[in-house]
């Protein structure tokens, strides 16, 4: 039985008739896919995890703004009625022109006004270049080579310093012999005191040294007093590619609150003396405000200094929108790379560079956000402050610059129930940002860690468990032809797994079992059968003898004859099942005898005593001479034939024609026997091979359909299959055996 | 002193119908139902010859240990074992018992007295001296018709009464086929099919093949049946 393999049953599935069922495959998702899909279901923990970091940013943000409010009220509470830091008298003047930039630099010696520009310029601390701004004045011929303007300021107890590095390709000084003043190089200084009144002078010389003063009216051309002022001091002194300036204000002479704009005004053509260019300190010539002067109150730094909150900016204001103190900056310290030199990085490091990148991009690190930080914000704090000041409550605003988070609180100043101005803090929210960056960052590696591993995990289980039911599919498959007959008793794939499928294994191998048990109680029955029917046939056939012997007159009775004739039909149905019994046994012995032997010929040979036995039939083999060498038990080919032929004259017509067909191609040596009697039998076409199937219906001949099953055991041990088919254009029945070329013995 | 034969068989129907065609030739016969009553029957009168069954009631090798026990007895007693077992490990088991001849079910009871007829012959040819004179020899092969010896090559080949009759048959006429039905009639049983004479000369072939790896003289045609090929030796 076992002795069909796996190509005899592509075979016989190749073979079978569509009325078996073939195996229903069903198009849908594999265990594989299924489970791959439930992992992406894990996606949804980074999100919710992304969302959750988004929420406490929120929060976190909330506490940070509530936090720093809670500091700037702490700062106004205790500046409260504290008026004597708020005198517009005590402060020091700070900055003038811009309404930015750092306070101005406090010298402890009052520098000469004869000294040498050098001593200034190194005294007076770093220049703020002019060049690029008040660019409407200039127009758009502005040539930086023609005219530049580089400037700084400074203080001591009484004076302010101005010291003035102007380029200027051609220097036009004051001609005495022109009444104008306006129509030469010039500074123009325009204060705006604290009482708002505002005066305008005019910085002019014939040649280096000294420079006139004079107090002009709004129009720059007409003097007030023709007299020159003695109060500002300045000189001239050409330089390299053009000239400085140095100026000394005395600070009684500029009051408090007093605000200033200095113009250059470049005149290059000595004939027409017109004015080319004027550069102004003012950076915007639109708002025609004069930049504030910052008056620090150095007290009021002290007080506030304890009260610095790390990466903040706490500035404090007067009523009149002038700084009075400053701590810190928004901008974290920068941390400098220690001589790490460029070393020569291999491709690991660069895609893991690029990999950070890319993640730095994706969680949008905070550490972008500190390049979008601008350095001045003083138009938004100016708005903050005016509110402030307008309603007399704290305000909290949140600002954005591109990544930039910043938190800004202002809080009113009171004194006496007057608003003595106003304390501005800011903080940047990147750092708390960054602490939630790296939070997420953590997160995301442990989060893709954690997934990458379950993936694979689960992959591989996948795929072990497809690669498992895959086998066991097949195994079950190849545990019995499409006719139902068992192959194999046990799946061995995956029997001594403890989990559901090797359960389910041990299931269909049980199964399969039992099924081989009862099928090997069915093939034996015939068997077992014939051995029991032995007896009391032998008891039959004694008695019958006996009778004979003893009355001999009986000899001719007809009864005694039929009754004769009866044992013997019973004796060849017997015989016929234990042939076939004793056949699958036998022929499993026998794998060892196969030898080489010319199919061709014993072909011709068993045709030539069929003749012989049959002479009412015609049979006739329909091939060539040529041998065609096949590798068999020869007996039982012989037996094969010897069904083959029975069947087909069984079968066929009477006396009619039987037809021997042998063909060979590359696979498979086809051996044929076509008889012309009457069709298959619709009913049994699919189990003609199968043992006890037969389509006779003639009582007296004695047929158990055994014939074909034996034909179909031999072909299977020699690794053939066998099929019957109606004869196509003619009448008749074609019975097939395929035997492959190449018999491998099996060991 | 008549010729006793022993029946050991459980069916008292075929048990009798045995005893009463022995009988009515001649025999005296002596019936045993079961193992226990044999082996008593045997130890006080040891019979000329014994027909057993190989399986007695429940006693499914009751045959096989009376053989055993026989061949003890007497070396050169005739057994016929006659059963409904027809398989190959049966029939070598009591070849290996030395068994003279081996019939299935249903038999002939005329065949069957034949062969009794035959082995008592033998028996008797056996206990006196055998004469070379009945003695063919074949080739490399020699056959005593009278004491059933056939040696190949010298050689005992110890076979049973049909394949005795089977190997005499065709050596009859070396170089002759012998069909299917001529060899049919040889053994003796009544009708019997191609895959019996098949399975006797398989047989055969087998013990000749257990003393000469080489032996080749049998051949088959196919679909008509079997010759002795003399060969060259």
């Amino acid at each position: 039985m076992n002795a069909s393999v796996d190509r005899a049953s592509a075979q016989n599935s190749r073979q079978a008739t569509a009325s078996r069922t073939s195996r229903p495959v069903r198009r849908g998702l594999k265990i594989r896919t299924k489970l791959l899909l439930l992992v992406s279901f894990l996606l949804v923990i980074p999100w919710m995890g992304y969302e959750s970091v988004r929420e406490m940013e929120k929060f976190l943000l909330e506490g940070q703004e509530q936090a720093l409010e809670l500091t700037t009220q702490g700062i106004s509470s205790i500046l409260g009625n504290r008026s004597d830091l708020f005198d517009p008298g005590v402060g020091v003047p700070e900055l003038v022109g811009s309404s930015t930039g750092n306070p101005l630099k406090t010298l402890e010696e009052p520098l000469a006004i004869d000294a040498p520009a050098g001593v200034w310029a190194q005294a007076i601390g770093e220049l703020s270049s002019f060049t690029g701004v008040g660019l409407y004045e200039c127009g758009a011929d502005y040539r930086p080579d023609l005219l530049a303007v580089r400037h700084a300021m400074a203080l001591n107890a009484d004076m302010l310093f101005a010291y003035f590095e102007i380029d200027d390709d051609r220097v036009v000084l004051r001609d005495p012999g022109l009444l104008s003043l306006d129509s030469n190089d010039q500074i123009r200084l325009t204060i705006q005191r604290g009482s708002g009144e505002v005066s305008r002078y005019l910085l002019t010389t014939q040649e280096p040294g000294r420079i006139s003063v004079y107090l002009m009216k709004p129009n720059w051309r007409e003097v007030v007093n023709g007299e020159a002022l003695r109060d500002i001091v300045g000189t001239l002194e050409p330089g390299e590619g053009g000239y400085a300036v140095k100026i000394r204000i005395p600070r009684e002479f500029l009051g408090t609150g007093a605000r200033l704009k200095f113009e250059v005004v470049d005149v290059d053509d000595e004939a027409s003396r017109a004015i080319r260019q004027i550069i102004s300190t003012e950076p915007d010539p639109f708002r025609f405000e004069f930049g504030s002067v910052r008056l620090a109150t150095p007290e009021l730094a002290k007080l506030i200094q304890p009260l610095y909150v790390a990466e903040a900016n706490i500035t404090v204001w007067d009523a009149f929108f002038r700084v009075r103190a400053q701590v810190g900056s928004v901008f974290p310290p920068v941390r400098e790379a220690f001589g790490r030199a460029p070393q020569k990085r291999s491709l690991l490091t660069q895609i893991e560079d690029r990999f950070l990148e890319f993640f730095e991009w994706i969680l949008r690190s905070p550490q972008r956000g500190v390049k979008d930080m601008p350095v001045d914000s003083s138009r938004e704090d100016r708005r903050l402050l005016s509110r402030v000041i307008a309603e007399g409550n704290s305000i909290t605003e949140r600002r954005r610059y591109g990544e930039a988070k910043l938190i800004v609180t202002a809080s009113p100043i009171w004194a006496a129930g007057n608003m003595e101005g106003a304390v501005l803090v800011k903080q940047s929210a990147n750092k708390l940002l960054s602490l939630q960056y790296r939070t997420l960052q953590r997160f995301t590696l442990l989060f893709l860690g954690v997934f990458i591993f379950l993936g694979i995990a689960i992959l591989v289980f996948a795929t072990r468990l497809t690669y498992r039911v895959g086998k066991l599919q097949r195994e079950t498959e190849q545990a019995a032809t499409p006719e139902g007959r068992l192959l194999k008793n046990r799946i061995r794939a995956g029997s001594r797994s403890s989990d559901e499928l090797g359960s389910l294994t041990r299931s269909i191998s049980a199964l399969l079992q039992n099924l081989g048990q009862y099928t090997q109680y069915l093939e034996k029955l015939p068997d077992t059968l014939a051995h029991e029917l032995h007896n009391p046939l032998n008891v039959v056939n004694s008695s019958l003898e006996n009778l004979q012997y003893n009355h001999a007159e009986l000899s001719e009775d007809k009864h005694l004859q039929r009754a004769r004739n009866g044992v013997g039909r019973l004796r060849s149905i017997i015989t016929s099942l234990t042939e076939a019994a004793s056949l699958k046994e036998a022929l499993t012995r026998e794998q060892v005898q196969s030898e080489t032997f010319d199919l061709a010929l014993l072909v011709r040979n068993c045709v030539e005593g069929y003749q012989a036995a049959h002479p009412g039939y015609r049979i006739v083999p329909n091939f060539s001479e040529a041998p065609v060498l096949i590798l068999g038990v020869p007996d039982r080919i012989a037996q094969m034939l010897d069904k083959l032929i029975d069947n087909a004259i069984q079968f066929g017509s009477e006396n009619g024609l039987i037809i021997v067909n042998l063909r060979r191609d590359a696979e498979f040596i086809e051996l044929s026997v076509l008889n012309d009697g009457p069709s298959l039998p619709d009913d049994i076409a699919d189990r003609l091979f199968d043992p006890m199937v037969s389509s006779t219906k003639d009582a007296r001949k004695t047929h158990l359909g055994l014939g074909l099953y034996i034909v179909r055991l031999v072909a299977e041990s020699h690794r053939g299959t066998v099929r019957a088919e109606n004869r196509r254009g003619s009448r008749g029945v074609e019975v097939t055996v395929a035997l492959p070329v190449e018999i491998r013995r099996r060991g | 002193m008549p010729t006793v034969i022993a029946i050991v068989e459980d069916d008292p129907d075929q048990r009798e119908n045995y005893s009463d065609v022995l009988k009515s030739h001649g025999y005296e016969v002596r019936t045993y139902a079961d193992r226990p009553s044999a082996e008593a029957g045997f130890a006080r009168e040891l019979p000329n010859l014994a027909l057993l069954d190989i399986m007695l009631g429940e006693d499914m090798d009751g045959g096989f240990d009376l053989c055993m026990q026989l061949r003890n007895m007497s070396p050169t007693l005739p057994i016929i074992f006659l059963t409904a077992r027809d398989s190959d490990a049966d029939r070598i088991s009591s070849q290996r018992m030395t068994a003279w001849d081996y019939i299935t079910k249903p038999v002939s009871l005329e065949f069957l007295v034949a062969r009794v007829h035959a082995l008592l012959k033998i028996s008797d040819q056996l206990q006196s001296a055998p004469t070379a004179s009945t003695t063919v020899s074949v080739g490399a092969l020699e056959l005593n018709e009278d004491s059933m010896l056939v040696r190949w090559k010298g050689q005992s080949v110890s076979l049973t009464l049909t394949e005795f009759w089977i190997i005499e048959s065709l050596t009859r006429n070396p170089g002759h086929v012998r069909t299917y039905d001529a060899l049919s009639d040889v053994t003796r049983q009544g009708l019997v099919e191609r895959n019996t004479i098949n399975g006797y000369i398989r047989r055969i072939r087998n013990k000749f093949r257990e003393l000469d790896e080489s032996f080749d003289r049998i051949q088959t045609v196919h679909g008509t049946g079997y010759k002795w090929e003399q060969g060259s030796a």
